[in-house]
């Protein structure tokens, strides 16, 4: 159970505060790590609908953001369609990818879908540096137009798209169509015996978790105005699934704050930078040990408890 | 029409192992039959078989005149072919009305709602009271009536129960027992019956289908089944059933 | 075409190797080691290390795998154990976390640029007519020989019958006092060696590199899936299959599309028969 008002009024005080962060701050670099903290929040909070409420763990999300990211940059650079477009494009993208992987794969019990994602998303990579001569190899593709002159104004144009997408899965994880992902975790043969049709839902949730976060990649693109292949590398993969952890599995919104905590701490370790990965991996890994609800979702559950009196 | 269910000639091997030869049986709506035979006798598979959770190697299974063999599960559970399972199954994580309101996602939404439907059923099987308890803090007997629970989600017409009474002491397999008559009472339900402890078993059931070694080998009324010779082969001979015995 | 029937058994002999080891520990434990390719990428640094700090090149690959191998053993005690008690995915996740660690920390010890572990054999030799360099032999030679030894000592040792008893059956082996603990140790340190070994054949000539950890792996879940999860002759097919038809494109088209393969084969396989060539079941 859930008390609804708390948690809206949660909500509307965490976007507003995220809203006036950047005019109080007033530091153009502060903003760029803001903005990025709030693309990393789309890619967990997607990462979560489907991984996160399914129990079916994907280890290549990147496959979606680096499919995302390359297409809104090829349009722009090759084809020079507006920027505008990429992000549609990018959604699509991104979902005939989750399409091919999932497809053979959702339906088999086992590793093979967490494999598969992950092997997907480090050959894309390796074919993106393979293929140099389209892709620009390492270098990636450079001088993507930006979508949003301002930089205040593309912050608020992703805020608007986090708070949107948040919003959107978190219905979705409340409705029927949350209960029967919820169920397939717990057993998926008695949901087969319940009559759904289980490989359908785990393939649909994953296009769905795949279009925002190419979505989210198409952004990415163009607030970075270039793409490399780092955007199909592993360790964005794990990098969204510790923020998940962190903010609490399955709680849709949680990832919010594990990416914001995770993308502070990246921050606050600036001076460590090449440390910056392996404090992640062994965050991770003491997570999955020490903390493997998480941080934000359990330490809101445990506030709303106190001041509202009800569990 | 005068049979819901006719299955013909079926059978399933597993590499050298034959668990179900060559069995044909036919059940009329609204009736109670059940399932007998000892540990290995390929009852389970059979019900796997029956509802699509493994293809048929051989035969034919005609449910509501449509041919089944070879359909997805959940296109059966459709159809109107539920079944429980022999180890319960919930769905952890969830409490008792979500698990029971999963169970009618695949339906229309009924009349009065989904939420009330899961509430009436949840009355039905005696668990009132319990809707929001997680699954996992139940007792074990509660979570057999949540499977069954579960499964009248579904709307079904014909159920199949897999061992309903396993692992439940005598007090509980006569309330679910009493639970499992008034349903086909109330709702005409045609129910197929596996189970072991044969008291409860013959009190329940019309008529009794009898399987050794993956192999049909009596069809007859209670009374009659036990007097036959290979069934009395099966569980009197040399291998000692684990059965109680009426 | 001798060159390439040449290459095509290297490449096999590594894969082979790599797949083997792979799908032993999974075969026996059920645990899918994401951070097996570790294992092929600290036998090469290892051997790099010792031999800049002087050692001959033999005692340091020794030293080495025996090192690699009592890694793999403290990894699975420490780490991977607890998770088994959570759920498969739960060790994917730690197996995961552990080779993104150790890749961080070998990028932080020796940097990002391609480190040198010598050849083992330095001699050229001829063989019907093409040159091939002796450590390639030696490759070959080294696969056939440790797979040969691993296969031998499973089919015709008491503790070999220990471990095939477990992959078919844990909680039977159990109940007839097989000590499962030791046995897993056992194999994950075989499987550590071989990946090891692995490492250190291919180090001379395939680049040495922080982040070598992840195409072997990929390569191997694509040889298991093909091989079928759990097959020991499976994979050791598989690998050979793999191996050619990289070699074959590489010559024919070009070196990049050979990633291609990996994928097309594991994507086929998964939709026509996922159990594989070898395998259980997988599918629902």
């Amino acid at each position: 159970m859930f008390t609804h008002r708390i948690d809206l009024a949660g909500a509307a005080v965490f976007v507003a505060v995220m809203a006036l962060l950047p005019m109080l701050l007033d530091n153009s670099y502060l903003t760029g790590v803001l903005t990025v903290a709030i693309i990393y929040a789309i890619w967990a909070v997607s990462w979560d609908f489907m991984s996160g409420l399914t129990g079916r763990e994907n280890f290549g999300h990147a496959l979606f953001i680096g499919a995302g990211a390359y297409t809104a940059g090829f349009m722009n650079t090759v084809w020079g369609i507006s920027g505008w477009w990429a992000i549609p494009s990018a959604m699509v993208v991104a979902s005939l990818f989750a399409l091919v992987v999932g497809f053979p794969t959702l339906r088999l019990k086992g590793p093979y879908f967490a494999l598969a994602m992950l092997s997907a998303s480090a050959i894309m990579e390796r074919l993106m540096l393979i293929f140099w001569e389209y892709t620009g190899g390492e270098e990636g593709i450079n001088g993507i137009e930006p979508l949003i002159f301002s930089q205040l104004g593309f912050y608020y144009f992703a805020l608007a798209v986090l708070v949107v997408c948040t919003a959107v899965l978190v219905l979705l994880a409340r409705s029927n169509w949350g209960l029967i992902l919820r169920a397939i975790r717990g057993d998926e043969a008695t949901c087969q015996a319940a009559g759904l049709n289980v490989t359908w839902y785990k393939i649909a949730s994953l296009v769905i978790s795949a279009a925002i976060a190419g979505a989210g990649g198409a952004m990415y693109a163009q607030y970075q105005l270039q793409v490399s292949p780092q955007v199909f590398t592993v360790v964005l993969s794990i990098t969204v699934i510790t923020m998940v952890y962190v903010g609490g599995m399955s709680s849709i919104w949680g990832p919010v704050g594990g990416a914001i905590l995770l993308v502070m701490l990246t921050e606050l370790l600036r001076d460590f930078g090449e440390w910056r990965l392996l404090i992640y991996s062994v965050t991770l890994i003491l997570i999955l040990f020490y903390l493997p609800q998480g941080l934000v979702a359990p330490t809101w559950n445990r506030l709303k408890a106190r001041l509202g009196g009800s569990a | 029409m005068s049979t819901i269910l006719e299955v013909s000639h079926l059978s399933k091997r597993f590499g050298g192992l034959v668990a179900v030869n060559d069995v044909s049986f036919s059940l009329r709506p609204g009736e109670v039959v059940g399932i007998l035979g000892p540990n290995g006798a390929g009852k389970t598979t059979l019900y796997n078989l029956l509802t699509g959770f493994i293809p048929a190697d051989q035969g034919s299974v005609t449910f509501l005149g449509q041919s089944i063999v070879g359909m997805a599960p959940h296109r059966i559970v459709r159809l109107g072919m539920s079944r429980t399972f022999q180890l319960c199954r919930p769905f952890v994580g969830m409490t008792v009305i979500e698990n029971v309101k999963v169970g009618g996602l695949a339906q229309p939404a009924p009349p009065q709602g989904r939420e009330a439907h899961a509430r009436e059923l949840i009355e039905q099987v005696g668990l009132g009271g319990k809707e929001d308890m997680p699954v996992e803090q139940m007792s074990y007997g509660d979570q057999r009536r949540l499977e069954i629970a579960r499964a009248l989600a579904t709307a079904p017409k014909l159920l199949l129960l897999d061992e309903p009474f396993a692992g439940l002491g005598s007090g509980e397999i006569a309330e679910l027992s009493a639970l499992i008559r008034r349903i086909h009472q109330e709702t005409g339900l045609t129910v197929l019956l596996i189970e072991h402890k044969l008291r409860e078993f013959m009190k329940l059931v019309e008529r009794v289908i009898a399987l050794d070694f993956g192999e049909l080998i009596a069809d007859d009324t209670p009374d009659r089944i036990v007097t036959h010779p290979r069934v009395i082969d099966a569980y009197i001979g040399t291998d000692a059933p684990d059965v109680e015995v009426a | 075409m001798v060159e390439i029937l040449i290459q095509g058994a290297v490449s096999s002999a590594i894969y082979a190797m790599l797949a083997v080891g792979f799908t032993l520990i999974f075969g026996v434990a059920r645990i899918l080691n994401l951070a097996h390719g570790s294992f092929y990428a600290l036998g090469a640094y290892g051997t790099y290390v010792l031999t800049t700090l002087g050692l001959p090149l033999v005692p340091a690959a020794l030293v080495s795998i025996a090192f690699v191998a009592l890694f793999g053993v403290v990894m699975e005690r420490v780490l991977v154990r607890p998770m088994r008690r959570k759920s498969l995915l739960a060790v994917l996740m730690i197996t995961l976390a552990v080779a993104l660690a150790i890749e961080q920390v070998l990028f932080l010890t020796f940097g990002s640029e391609y480190r040198n572990v010598p050849s083992m054999v330095t001699a050229k030799y001829e063989l019907f007519g093409v040159g091939i360099a002796g450590q390639r032999l030696f490759t070959v030679i080294s696969a056939i020989v440790l797979i040969g030894a691993l296969w031998l000592f499973i089919q015709h040792t008491r503790l070999g019958s220990a471990i095939l008893a477990i992959s078919q059956d844990p909680d039977a082996a159990q109940y007839m006092g097989i000590p499962s603990d030791r046995i897993f140790a056992l194999v994950m340190a075989m499987s550590a060696a071989l990946a090891a070994a692995a490492g250190i054949l291919a180090g001379p000539f395939l680049t040495v590199q922080p982040t070598m950890w992840l195409l072997p792996i990929i390569k191997a879940f694509a040889i298991v899936v093909v091989g079928g999860l759990g097959s020991i002759p499976g994979s050791i097919l598989a690998a050979l299959m793999l191996g050619y038809a990289e070699t074959i494109v590489a010559y024919t088209i070009s070196s990049g599309w050979t990633e291609i393969i990996s994928v097309l084969a594991t994507l086929l396989m998964l939709i026509f028969r996922p159990a594989g060539m070898f395998g259980k079941r997988a599918a629902f």
